[in-house]
C-alpha cells in the first residue's frame, strides 16, 4: 500500500535514474524514440520484409489494390487526427459518416445530380460535425459516448431510410470515371488523399486554428483563459473530420461505384489505429497529419499482409485490436518516463 | 467603489445556485425516474401488453442491466469498459466450445475475471486512458471471438439444458431475471455496505485524495474491472444458454443500451457519483421502452435511433455538465456585457 501513496511519475523516473542512469537513460532514449519516429523505420522494415516474404506482394496489381484500400480509410484518419490531437479520444461516428456519405452521393445523383448530390453530403456531414462538436465542446460530454450514440443514431437512419439495399451508379458516369482514374500505380483517390493530407498538415502545423487545437489538447483550462473559444476549437476539429469522412465516403463509394450502409465497418478502428501507430498522442496535443499518413501505410500494408497470407477476419481484427494497445502503450510509458 | 455591493450580489446568488445545485447533485436517479415515468406512461396508452407478458418486459430488462450493473462499477471508478460487448461475445463462445456444460460455464466466468484483470493492468500499470485500452480490447476480443467459434454461430453441447434454461423457473422468473435480481442485490450490498466497495465512491471522487487516506486504489480498479468482466462473461453465458448456440457477433446492440441505461441511471461518468439502483431504474425504463418498440412493430433501426438519442440527451444533460456549460454562458454573458473579471476557474 505504501508504494501506491507517494510518488508522481516524473518523481519515480527521476529517482530511477539517480540510482542507474545508464539502463535508465537507454530505456528512456529508446520509449522517446519508439514513441516518436519508431513508425518510419517499422514501416520501411514491414515494406522490405513483405516484399523480399510475402508472394504477390510486390506486383503492381497487389499495390494499386492497397493504394484503393487505404485512400477512403486514409482520409478518413487525417481528418480524425484533429479530433485525436484536441485531446477527444476519436470519433466512432466515421462509420455511418463514409456509409452515408457514399449512399448520398450515388443514390441522389441517380436520381437528379452530381452536384445537387455533393451539396446534399456536405449538408449531411455539417450535421455530423455540428452534433458531435456542440455536444462535446459545448456541453462538455465524453466524445466516446457521444459519438458512440451518434454512431447508432446515424446507422439506424441509414438503415432505415435504405432498408439496407444496396446502390449502383450509372455505368458510365462521372462517379464511376472518378473511381476507376489513375496514374500510373496510383488511383486518383490517393492522389486526393495526398493533396488533403498536405491541406490538412499545414492547417494543423501552421494555423491559428490548429495551433489552438493543438494547445487545447494539451491543457484545456490553459487554453480557455488564453481567451480562445474552446467551443469552436472543439465543434472544428469535428467539423474536418466529419468533412473528411464525406471525402472518403465519396472515394470509397466511387472506386466500387456502389454504396451500402454495412460498407464502412470497422473504420473508426482502422483510422484510430492509423493515427496512433503513426506517433499522434491519444492523450492530446501531441500528433501530426503527415505520421497519421505513415500509420495509414503500416496499417494498410499489416492488413495486406495477412490478407495475402490467408489469415481471417477474426486474426486481422484482434490483430489491429493489439496494434491500438500496443502503440497506445509505448505513448504512456514514454511519457511516465518523461521522454516525450 | 461599486465593488462591494457586486461582490455581496455574487455571494448571494452563488448561495441560491450552490444550493440548487447541491440538492441536483444528490439526486442522481432523477433523469431515470423522468424517464420511467414518461415510458410507463406511454407504454400504458399506446402497447399495455407489455405489463401483462412480464416474462418478456422481465427479460429484456435483465439483458440490458446485468451488462449495465457491471459498468456501473467500473464508471462509479471514473473509468470505463468499452470491451464489455466483446467480453459477452467471448464468453458465449468459450462456454459453447466444452462438451461439459458447467465447465463451459466455469471456463466461460474465469475468461471475463481474466479479461477484466488485463483491462485494468493497461489502465493501472501501463497508464492507458480507459477509453481507449477498453476500445483496443474491444476489437482485439471481437476478433477473438471469430477467432475460437471460427467464424460461425457455434451450439452448444446440451441442448435441452439450454431450453430448459430459457422455460419460467419461479413465477414468471426465468434463470436470467433470477440471476439478474442476485447480482443487483449483491452489487448494492457491496457498494453501500462493504468497505470495499464504498471506497469505489472515493477512488472516482477524488483519486488523489483515495490514495492519501490509504485506499488502495490500484488495487480498487482491479476490482472494478473485473466485476464487469465477470458480469458481461455471466450475461455471454445467459444469452448463450437460452439461445442453445454462441454467436461471435453477438452483444453490439447490449453496448448502445447498458451504456444508456447506467448513464440514465445518473452514474456520472468523471466517477464519484451514482447509484446501482439509478442504473437498475435506466435499464427498467430502456427494457420496458424496446420491449413496447417491438411490440409496437417498430423495426430495430428506428429502435437503435430512439435508444442512440436517449444516450446523447442522457450524456449531455448530466447535472455537472449542465453546471459547467451554464458557468460558460455566464462567462460569455459576463464578458459581452459587464466588466471583465476574474474568473473563477471551475471547470471539469
Amino acid at each position: 500500500m505504501t508504494n501506491e501513496t507517494t510518488t508522481t511519475p516524473t518523481a519515480e523516473s527521476l529517482e530511477h535514474a539517480a540510482g542507474e542512469p545508464d539502463i535508465e537513460k537507454r530505456q528512456f532514449a529508446l520509449l522517446g524514440w519508439l514513441a516518436n519516429s519508431g513508425i518510419i523505420v517499422f514501416t520501411i522494415v514491414l515494406v522490405l520484409v513483405a516484399a523480399l516474404l510475402i508472394d504477390g506482394f510486390a506486383t503492381l496489381a497487389n499495390i494499386t489494390d492497397v493504394f484503393n484500400r487505404a485512400a477512403p480509410i486514409g482520409i478518413v484518419a487525417v481528418g480524425m487526427t484533429f479530433v485525436v490531437v484536441s485531446g477527444n479520444y476519436l470519433d466512432l461516428s466515421v462509420v455511418p459518416q463514409v456509409a452515408t456519405a457514399a449512399v448520398v452521393l450515388i443514390a441522389v445523383s441517380n436520381n437528379t445530380n452530381i452536384v445537387v448530390a455533393i451539396l446534399a453530403a456536405i449538408l449531411v456531414a455539417l450535421v455530423y460535425g455540428l452534433a458531435n462538436g456542440v455536444a462535446v465542446g459545448v456541453f462538455k460530454a465524453n466524445a466516446v459516448i457521444v459519438t458512440l450514440s451518434t454512431t447508432f443514431i446515424g446507422l439506424g437512419v441509414l438503415r432505415w431510410l435504405t432498408g439496407g439495399s444496396i446502390y449502383f451508379g450509372p455505368p458510365d458516369g462521372p462517379i464511376q470515371a472518378f473511381g476507376q482514374a489513375k496514374l500510373g500505380p496510383f488511383p486518383l483517390s490517393m492522389l486526393l488523399l495526398i493533396v488533403i493530407t498536405v491541406v490538412l498538415a499545414v492547417v494543423l502545423s501552421r494555423s491559428t486554428f490548429g495551433f489552438a487545437v493543438r494547445a487545447y489538447g494539451s491543457n484545456r483550462e490553459a487554453t480557455r483563459l488564453a481567451g480562445v473559444s474552446t467551443a469552436g476549437v472543439v465543434i472544428g476539429a469535428f467539423v474536418i473530420t466529419a468533412l473528411a469522412a464525406m471525402v472518403g465516403g465519396f472515394a470509397l463509394g466511387a472506386f466500387s461505384n456502389t454504396a451500402v450502409s454495412a460498407m464502412s465497418t470497422g473504420y473508426e478502428f482502422e483510422a484510430l489505429a492509423a493515427i496512433i501507430v503513426g506517433g499522434t498522442s491519444v492523450f492530446g496535443g501531441r500528433g501530426s497529419v503527415m505520421r497519421t499518413l505513415l500509420g495509414v501505410v503500416f496499417v494498410s500494408v499489416l492488413t495486406n499482409i495477412m490478407v495475402l497470407s490467408g489469415l481471417g477476419f477474426g486474426v486481422q481484427q484482434m490483430a489491429i485490436g493489439a496494434l491500438i494497445v500496443v502503440a497506445v502503450s509505448v505513448d504512456a510509458l514514454a511519457r511516465k518516463a518523461g521522454a516525450v | 467603489m461599486s465593488q462591494p455591493e457586486g461582490l455581496v450580489l455574487a455571494e448571494e446568488r452563488q448561495g441560491t445556485l450552490n444550493r440548487a445545485r447541491t440538492l441536483l447533485a444528490r439526486r442522481t436517479e432523477g433523469r431515470a425516474i423522468a424517464l420511467l415515468t414518461v415510458v410507463v406512461i406511454g407504454a400504458l396508452i399506446l402497447e399495455p401488453v407489455v405489463f401483462t407478458s412480464w416474462e418478456v418486459t422481465l427479460g429484456r430488462i435483465a439483458l440490458i442491466g446485468l451488462v449495465a450493473l457491471g459498468l456501473t462499477a467500473v464508471i462509479l471508478m471514473g473509468e470505463l469498459d468499452l470491451s464489455v460487448a466483446s467480453i459477452l461475445a467471448v464468453a458465449g463462445v468459450v462456454m459453447a466450445s466444452f462438451d461439459n456444460i458447467a465447465v463451459g460455464v466455469l471456463a466461460a466466468l474465469a475468461a471475463g475475471l481474466v479479461i477484466g484483470a488485463v483491462n485494468a493492468f493497461f489502465v493501472v500499470q501501463v497508464g492507458i486512458n480507459s477509453f481507449i485500452a477498453t476500445l483496443g480490447m474491444l476489437f482485439f476480443l471481437r476478433g477473438a471471438a471469430f477467432v475460437i467459434s471460427g467464424e460461425e454461430p457455434v451450439r452448444i453441447s446440451n441442448i435441452d439444458f439450454g431450453v430448459a434454461f430459457s422455460q419460467p423457473w419461479l413465477g414468471p422468473l426465468t434463470p436470467r431475471i433470477v440471476l439478474f435480481i442476485l447480482a443487483f442485490v449483491a452489487l448494492q450490498v457491496f457498494l453501500t455496505r462493504v468497505r470495499v466497495g464504498r471506497e469505489f465512491y472515493a477512488v472516482g471522487g477524488n483519486r488523489e485524495a483515495a490514495r492519501d487516506a490509504g485506499i488502495p486504489v490500484k488495487r480498487r480498479v482491479y476490482t472494478g474491472f473485473m466485476i464487469s468482466g465477470f458480469v458481461s462473461a455471466l450475461a455471454g453465458v445467459i444469452n448463450t444458454l437460452e439461445l442453445t448456440a454462441a454467436d461471435p457477433t453477438a452483444g453490439s446492440t447490449v453496448l448502445l443500451s447498458s451504456f444508456a441505461a447506467a448513464i440514465v441511471g445518473g452514474v456520472l461518468l468523471n466517477g464519484g457519483r451514482g447509484s446501482v439502483l439509478g442504473t437498475l431504474l435506466g435499464a427498467t425504463s430502456l427494457g420496458i421502452l424496446q420491449v413496447a418498440l417491438t411490440l409496437s412493430g417498430v423495426q430495430v433501426d428506428v429502435q437503435n435511433i430512439i435508444i442512440g438519442g436517449v444516450l446523447l440527451l442522457a450524456v449531455t444533460t448530466d447535472p455537472t455538465n449542465l453546471k459547467v456549460v451554464a458557468g460558460s454562458a455566464r462567462e460569455f454573458v459576463q464578458g459581452r456585457f459587464a466588466a471583465p473579471r476574474e474568473r473563477d476557474g471551475s471547470t471539469s
